[in-house]
């Protein structure tokens, strides 16, 4: 497909006229109520928009929602909630993002099609954004990463974005808008595809080191506050139950929301037992999800990357370098 | 970008079923009979939903596709709520999900049939099936263990099978004043001094983890093979498609990959 | 679920306490008629009488026990209930009354009223020291949620359950930034949830007025802390605050000797 430029000065005029389709979302970085870290907010204007760090909390939770109900129930029966959802477009997505919502496209939209994640994800524009250079601890150029936005920026010099469109829609929408994007025949290769410095887990294999001593070394200091699970953009575990209404308690719903396999709740059963006791157990269950389970059974690595679960950690507990010592 | 538009339905919406049958087998545990008529395997199990209390996994015990069988222990929210439903009363169920034991793939073999306590509800679909299919399995002998014999399950249709199977109960415990007249001490102590050789045999065991520890051990004293042992796993479980990572085991999903497992399948990482 | 003629008998009470607790009920504005439609309510400071002789099915018990009054009345509560509820963090881990047994005698004595000395009569203990306690709400004051849920599934047949995850799990679903990662001591990662991280939904850190997390990685917290700079006599302190009763005794946050109020 054809590529453009865009210059940045037209980003606002690009998200104005996204507006008047979509709620339009971008990385918007707030010191009063978010503590100075990057969050996904609708925008109206480009000035608040910040590319250079990446989101604190994923993208999952605008599709697999933090909370869900999957339907509600009455003495009448059962009813599925409808959902009225706007589009959205999602302007500033880095690429291990974009391999995370790859997976979660195909858990809730192939492998078991989710009417309440499809409702919120189908009509979504993603425009991507090419990140240089890695942060201390992405290592998303050790995973092969896999997804693809409706458009793609990239930064160029000149104060300017070029513009790779993968998608018929956003060729469409790209081409209604020829005031700012213009046609080039800049392309961008395969060394300028690669994030510099992200190449830090040396071994991707774990499928050996299940036994291995190492696994204990670091995890003493885990706090089992399940901040990677809730910063992860990929984990998509849940949680269900009831809750009645108090009006009337043979009315009430069904609702989903999220889980953290580092908590001992995830798998007590009746009886108080605990299949994965030891705060070791439940370390590498996450990470034998995020790089070997998840590939075994769907091709790609659950893990993108992103790093948060090291970032996010209160105490900093960097699986790659666990790994890369085993 | 935009999809066709299409109505997918919720996989987490139950169906509607009413009790027909009401049975109490021990202080703490029942079987109901619903109509819900789906053809599944024996082994394979069912979400039961009560709206407000919630949703567990409950093994079918029946073998039917005209109805279902329950077989229920009080053990949590959901199965003490169902103890107080009677005849006539709805419930919710959906599914059944997971795999079950993969009788096709065994006929010709003779069967060994472990159970202890609640374990041998799911076993009890095996029986079934084999009932329905007789000429496809040789020999069958059933160790069923209970604690008391206040808690022996399905007495009426164990004298049944007492017809057709080699059929031994033993009980862990016996109150003074109790008539029981079989063997008293673990179901594994009564497979353990019973000479039985591995030919063409296949052995189904389903109980509490221990006691499953233990039937292995005996059975690998009397080379077994890991092939010809089939087990069936408990994990908590909330959504029975495969999602909600409760139930994972090393990367299976009990929902998806079990609750029936070979035991080759599962003997590197049951702890995990 | 119970029978329609039958509502379950309750009754609210307190012992040594600000009362803040039996807010939480009358807290769920919304919902006050539904809930006390599903109940007999039977007493209630300042509401309802506290008829003496009634038998109750459950009783919500806040505040601390800290005089023989208190013992006394808990003991008699706890003969008339069938399901005895600590409602709070003062009955259920003792809460800033407790903290008492950490200072001197010295130092607190001249602090207190003149004229009422019965509070010097017991150290104050969270009330599952002296009966036992069949359910615990606790906090600082509890979550109206957690209050008007736990009612709800009394009344559903369901067994309520205590939340057994860290404040950090509620505190990341809503979304805020961590204040571990800001510098400040929070104790949310030792803490039990349950209060939807309702101080940190408002940028301030958590002071564990939930009592400890059964799953707390006390060693890994304490370290954390003392890496980022904070003197371990405040973070003793503020450990100790509300929840220094149900802190496990072996616990060392600090090397210096007692620390005198």
């Amino acid at each position: 497909m054809t590529n453009f430029t865009l210059s940045k000065v037209d980003l606002n005029a690009f998200i104005k006229s996204l507006s008047k389709n979509f709620d339009v979302y971008a990385p918007v970085k707030d010191h009063v109520v978010d503590g100075g870290s990057v969050r996904f907010k609708v925008v109206s204007d480009a000035k608040v928009i910040c590319l250079s760090e990446n989101a604190y909390y994923p993208l999952k939770e605008l599709f697999f929602r933090k909370k869900e109900v999957l339907f509600k129930y009455s003495e009448k029966g059962l009813e599925v909630p409808v959902k009225k959802v706007k589009s959205k477009a999602i302007l500033g997505i880095r690429r291990c993002d974009l391999h995370s919502l790859a997976n979660q496209d195909r858990i809730y939209m192939r492998e078991v099609p989710d009417p309440y994640y499809i409702a919120e994800r189908e009509k979504t524009l993603l425009i991507g954004y090419h990140c240089k250079k890695a942060e201390e601890y992405c290592f998303c150029g050790s995973i092969d990463l896999q997804g693809n936005a409706d458009i793609m920026l990239y930064e160029l010099p000149g104060n300017k974005f070029l513009v790779e469109v993968h998608s018929d829609n956003a060729l469409r929408l790209v081409e209604s808008l020829k005031k700012i994007f213009k046609k080039t025949d800049i392309v961008i290769d395969a060394e300028s595809r690669k994030i510099e410095g992200s190449n830090r887990l040396q071994k991707k294999d774990v499928h050996s080191f299940y036994d291995n001593p190492g696994w204990q070394e670091g995890i003493d200091k885990c706090l089992s506050c399940a901040a990677c699970n809730f910063h992860c953009p990929s984990c998509y575990c849940f949680n269900i139950h009831d809750e009645a209404n108090v009006h009337n308690m043979k009315e009430g719903e069904r609702i989903r929301t999220w889980a953290g396999c580092q908590l001992k709740s995830f798998t007590r059963v009746a009886g108080e037992h605990i299949f994965r006791d030891t705060r070791k157990d439940r370390f590498r269950h996450r990470i034998y999800h995020q790089l070997q389970y998840f590939k075994e059974r769907y091709g790609t690595t659950l893990c993108s990357g992103c790093g948060r679960c090291i970032r996010f950690c209160p105490t900093k507990i960097d699986f790659i370098d666990i790994l890369n010592r085993m | 970008m935009a999809k066709k538009k299409t109505t997918i339905e919720s996989k987490f919406l139950p169906k509607k079923v009413t009790i027909l049958s009401y049975q109490r087998e021990s202080a703490d545990s029942f079987t109901i009979k619903v109509d819900f008529a789906v053809k599944h395997e024996p082994g394979q199990f069912v979400q039961v939903t009560l709206p407000g209390i919630g949703e567990a996994p409950i093994s079918i015990c029946s073998y039917s596709d005209k109805f279902m069988e329950l077989n229920i222990r009080e053990v949590g929210d959901l199965t003490k709520n169902l103890a107080k439903l009677k005849v006539g009363d709805k419930l919710f169920i959906r599914g059944p999900y997971g795999k079950g034991y993969p009788m096709k793939d065994l006929k010709g073999n003779n069967v060994i049939i472990i159970g202890g306590g609640c374990g041998v509800a799911p076993l009890r679909g095996i029986i079934d099936y084999i009932e329905q299919n007789r000429a496809d399995y040789g020999d069958v002998k059933l160790f069923l263990g209970f604690r008391t014999p206040g808690d022996i399950l399905f007495q009426e249709k164990i004298k049944g099978w007492g017809k057709n199977f080699d059929v031994r109960i033993s009980v862990d415990k016996l109150p003074a004043d109790s008539c029981f007249a079989g063997p008293v001490g673990f179901v594994t102590n009564m497979v353990k001094n019973e000479q039985i050789d591995n030919k063409n045999k296949v052995v189904f065991v389903c109980g509490p983890p221990i006691m499953m520890d233990v039937v292995i051990k005996i059975l690998k004293e009397k080379w077994f093979n890991d092939d010809q042992i089939f087990i069936s796993a408990e994990r908590l479980m909330h959504c029975a498609l495969g999602l909600c990572g409760h139930c994972m085991i090393h990367g299976k999903y009990t929902c998806l990959d079990g609750p029936v497992f070979r035991w080759d399948e599962l003997k590197e990482c049951k702890n995990d | 679920m119970a029978k329609k003629d039958k509502k379950p008998v309750v009754g609210f009470y307190g012992l040594t306490g600000c009362a803040g607790c039996l807010l939480s009920f009358i807290f769920n504005e919304n919902e006050i008629v539904s809930l006390l439609g599903m109940v007999d309510l039977a007493a209630f400071p300042f509401i309802k009488g506290k008829q003496g002789d009634k038998e109750f099915d459950i009783i919500f018990l806040e505040g601390v026990v800290c005089s023989n009054d208190d013992l006394d009345m808990l003991k008699k509560l706890r003969a008339k209930t069938k399901i005895l509820v600590s409602l709070g963090a003062c009955a259920s881990t003792g809460c800033i009354p407790a903290y008492r047994n950490f200072i001197d005698e010295a130092k607190y004595l001249p602090l207190m009223y003149e004229k009422v000395h019965r509070i010097k009569d017991k150290d104050p203990k969270p009330i599952d020291a002296y009966v036992h306690v069949d359910f615990t709400i606790p906090g600082c004051p509890p979550n109206r949620e957690e209050v008007k849920s736990f009612i709800k599934q009394l009344i559903l047949g369901k067994t309520p359950r205590l939340y057994n995850d860290p404040v950090c799990v509620e505190c990341k679903l809503n979304g805020n930034h961590c204040l571990l990662d800001e510098g400040k001591i929070c104790l949310g990662p030792i803490t039990r949830g349950g209060c939807d991280s309702v101080c940190t939904n408002g940028r301030f850190e958590c002071w564990g007025c939930r009592g400890p997390c059964p799953d707390a990685n006390y060693e890994a917290f304490i370290a954390l802390i003392k890496d980022k700079g904070h003197n371990s006599r405040t973070l003793k302190e503020r450990m100790q605050s509300f929840a220094g009763l149900k802190l496990p005794d072996e616990l060392q946050i600090e090397d210096a000797p007692d620390y005198v109020g």
